[in-house]
């Protein structure tokens, strides 16, 4: 091991070597954390929805031209439901008010006592005239659905009626009663005497919220009974049989058109769609990501390749002395991937605490969280191979110079 | 000698295509990565309306409900209650001022072939259209009549007007929506300022609102406010109640004469809030304020965190190419030792040798430059691909153009300080001597 003589070699010349550890360094530090962004959001648009079958799953909005009464546009939408429910392959419908991963829906502040000083917290607020457990496919672990006489017609113009009965997803319980069975106790909608509340029939274990944000807020949902009418059009979630939902989405699209008189503006859209539009930003920042990790790791890569070239051309006369004296192949290689191990090392060395500090600059300014220490280690362990195989082949061709060529002074 | 040094490093670029091309690519990447982040960033940071963007004012007033040991630094929702909006654009002191909300329609095309679809546009007051310095391509924004009577009378902007009348001048049609007849007064011309700073919150279409109607006329239709409704209280159902209610859902801005009118306009806000604490509202006691368009982009974070991201990365990106640059840069010329001992053997001067590699540089600079600009335009388009609002504003315009070789070219300079640097340190003896 013949680290010494390395070690004051390149300490003489020290612009190549530094060159190339500060390529490293600076690889490292960006990789690391790229890295952990890229699995960071991936995580985040990869969070569950509690559907059952979300590929199976979309939904209309529909909206009548004709100028109708409430009570018209009631029974408009009670039609509209048995249309949808007799297209075949058309597991289950319900009118509901929002759709979770659709950016678009309503929030409200929950307590579990109105004297509090604070809400407890946030919930997204799903309304639905029929089963929305049924249709979404979700799992209730605690009490019960609505039942159908439990639904009552509301006409949003005038009906001041707040709902009496909610069914809250898991979280949300645990965050207002924990420890304790939810079902049976009642919920505020804010705080203050003013506020009103409801009694909770069922949990379900997980509904994103319309607007699925980072927050608590994203899987906190509240479900509550009312069918809704006199806004002017209606919103109806539909799941089809496995496999099914395009032929099926067809069918249900002519059939709502044939069975209205007048012509309807309708808006189809999948659940899969929300989601792809919801995280389009987080996956196209991963992507960018991830292109400029594999860009950082090629140009590394050349960088090392391209300086090891370099000092074997540079020394070829000392490898050929070296030769000529007596050493082997082996420990021309051995040298110049020992000599290159030790550069990686020191640019792995400075990569690490650069990272740390890049991590530390992106939390206290970007709002971005800690670099957890295995995407460090990993790195280093990433970069110390690409410093070896990237050294093999020039060390190879050291290796291979014939010693009577390279000491001929011509 | 400065053209005879060109082409030399032109000349040269030949010499080790391997080493030239491996350069120029990793230069052009770099730079590709740094111009389209910068590009959009410069695209969401500008200033979109230079010369008025300290004259224009947001306020805001915070009508929520009061909490125990809460600072009110960061206000849930910061628009403003139908009440106050119309509170303020009464007796304010300003030079213009308008009140705006987002809100859709359906529109049945005097067409049959068109079917009916759902629009999506803005109810702003008759002001806006001078505040924001709105271009018309046919017609004109409302009367002041229009506006009091609340008239049935539409604003298109150029797309939908084409869809529906292609070439033909609408104004004086008419078109129903919602069921009623409105008449066109005029189409809007090419707007799209970006961002579209008018409406920060709950913002309409990447492509702009497709009509425009006067405010009293969607009230007077009831029409749904669309983006965001923020209520802190429970209110009543109904339309009505929704005006009288502490619901915001209204944006305002002002216009003042000058920059020096804001303390003016602050006061008269600061008075307002008072009055109307008397009365037993805005009991929070939060501070009123007022933001100018930049100050308001801020405070939207326009720039968002991913944005800022995506800039840190690419300068990062570009610091590593140029470290990369500056080894290959080492290798190429110390090559080239026996020739630099030659010239300064036949009397020019470590002067002479830094200008005529420092120009070679330059050159790689230029080719990297060339590369770099197609690579960025891919890199747009690509990023373009994250959200139709995104599309629209990764832009290259010819600011961003000449960027790019400025970047390219001055990161190439750097990088070859050293290497240059180096290749004048030859000792002509040294060199002429070894063969």
């Amino acid at each position: 091991m013949e680290i010494r003589p390395i070690l004051s070699a390149l300490l003489r010349n020290k612009t190549g070597p530094l060159l190339v550890a500060m390529q490293v360094a600076l690889s490292l530090a960006i990789l690391a954390n790229a890295l952990h962004i890229v699995s960071e959001r991936r995580d985040v648009a990869a969070r569950p929805s509690g559907l059952l079958d979300e590929a199976s799953t979309f939904y209309f909005s529909v909206r009548n031209l004709n100028q109708d009464t409430p009570e018209q546009m009631l029974s408009t939408i009670k039609r509209e439901l048995e249309v949808l429910r007799a297209v075949p392959g058309v597991v289950s419908v319900a009118q509901v008010s929002q759709m979770p991963m659709s950016q678009s829906g309503g929030t409200t502040s929950v307590a579990a006592d109105y004297r509090q000083q604070r809400e407890s917290g946030y919930a997204s607020t799903y309304f639905t005239g029929d089963s929305l457990v049924k249709t979404l496919g979700l799992k209730l672990v605690e009490g019960r659905d609505f039942l159908p006489q439990e639904i009552p017609e509301v006409n949003e113009q005038t009906n001041a009626e707040v709902p009496k009965l909610v069914i809250v997803t898991k979280p949300l319980a645990d965050k207002l009663w924990p420890g304790a069975p939810a079902v049976g106790k009642t919920m505020y909608f804010g705080t203050g005497d003013g506020a009103t509340g409801a009694q909770v029939v069922g949990v379900v274990e997980r509904l994103m919220s319309a607007h699925a944000e980072l927050s608590d807020t994203g899987i906190s949902s509240l479900i509550m009974p009312a069918r809704q009418y006199g806004g002017g059009g209606a919103m109806y979630a539909l799941r089809s049989e496995a496999g099914q939902r395009d032929r099926v989405m067809q069918e249900a699209e002519q059939a709502l058109r044939k069975s209205s008189a007048t012509p309807m503006i309708l808006r189809i859209k999948t659940v899969e769609d929300d989601r792809k539009d919801r995280y389009r930003a987080d996956t196209a920042l991963s992507w960018m990501l991830v292109t400029v990790s594999v860009l950082l790791l090629l140009i590394t890569c050349s960088g090392i390749v391209g300086m090891a070239s370099l000092w074997v051309n540079q020394r070829r006369k000392q490898i050929g002395v070296r030769r000529a004296l007596g050493a082997r192949k082996l420990d021309i290689l051995r040298y110049f991937i020992l000599e290159n191990v030790m550069i990686t090392s020191a640019g792995v060395l400075g990569g690490v605490l650069l990272g740390v500090g890049l991590n530390a600059l992106l939390v206290s300014r970007l709002e971005m969280s800690r670099l957890p220490l295995p995407y460090l280690v990993a790195g280093a362990v990433v970069f110390w191979a690409i410093g070896i195989l990237s050294a093999y082949g020039p060390a190879w061709r050291a290796a291979g110079i014939s010693p009577a060529l390279a000491t001929r002074s011509t | 000698m400065f053209a005879y040094y060109f082409k030399l490093g032109l000349r040269n670029l030949r010499r080790n295509p391997a080493l030239t091309a491996l350069m120029v690519l990793i230069l052009a990447v770099g730079v590709a990565a740094s111009v389209s982040t910068l590009a959009i960033l410069h695209v969401m940071s500008g200033d979109p309306i230079p010369g008025k963007s300290e004259r224009l004012f947001v306020p805001f007033v915070d009508n929520g409900q009061p909490q125990e040991g809460a600072t009110y630094d960061e206000p849930e929702d910061m628009q403003l209650s139908y009440q106050d909006a119309m509170n303020l654009l009464r007796k304010h002191p300003a030079e213009r001022a308008t009140a705006m909300f987002g809100t859709g329609m359906p529109v049945e095309p005097p067409r049959k072939d068109i079917p009916a679809f759902q629009a999506y546009g803005l109810a702003p007051t008759r002001d806006f259209f001078a505040m924001f310095e709105v271009p018309f391509l046919h017609g004109q924004p409302w009367s002041a009549d229009d506006e009091t009577r609340g008239a049935n009378v539409v604003v298109l902007n150029r797309t939908v007007a084409e869809k529906l009348y292609g070439d033909v001048n609408p104004v004086g049609q008419r078109l129903v929506m919602k069921g009623e007849p409105f008449t066109v007064v005029g189409v809007l011309g090419d707007w799209n300022p970006m961002p579209r700073y008018y409406k920060l919150i709950g913002s309409g279409p990447a492509t702009g609102e497709e009509f425009m109607i006067p405010l009293a006329t969607a009230v007077r239709k009831e029409l749904t406010p669309y983006g965001s409704v923020n209520c802190s209280q429970t209110r009543d159902p109904g339309y009505a109640s929704l005006l009288a209610s502490e619901c915001t859902w209204v944006q305002a801005w002002f216009e003042t004469r000058s920059g020096a009118d804001r303390a003016e306009l602050q006061s008269f806000l600061d008075n307002y809030a008072n009055e109307q604490r008397k009365l037993g509202r805005l009991k929070r006691n939060a501070p009123n304020r007022l933001y100018d368009v930049m100050e308001w982009m801020e405070q939207r974070k326009v720039v968002g965190n991913d944005t800022r991201l995506s800039a840190w990365l690419a300068f990062g990106f570009l610091v590593l190419c140029l470290v990369n640059t500056v080894g290959l840069l080492l290798a190429k010329f110390s090559a080239r030792a026996s020739e630099v001992g030659i010239r300064r053997a036949l009397g020019a001067s470590r002067r002479e040798i830094f200008q005529q590699f420092l120009i070679e540089t330059g050159v790689i600079g230029l080719a990297g430059g060339l590369l770099g600009l197609l690579l960025a335009f891919g890199a747009l388009a690509l990023i373009g691909m994250q959200s139709r609002s995104m599309a629209a504003m990764a832009r290259m315009d010819w600011e961003m153009l000449g960027m790019t070789f400025v970047i390219s070219i001055c990161a190439a300079l750097v990088a070859g300080l050293l290497p240059t640097w180096r290749a004048c340190q030859v000792t002509p003896a040294m060199q002429l001597k070894s063969q």
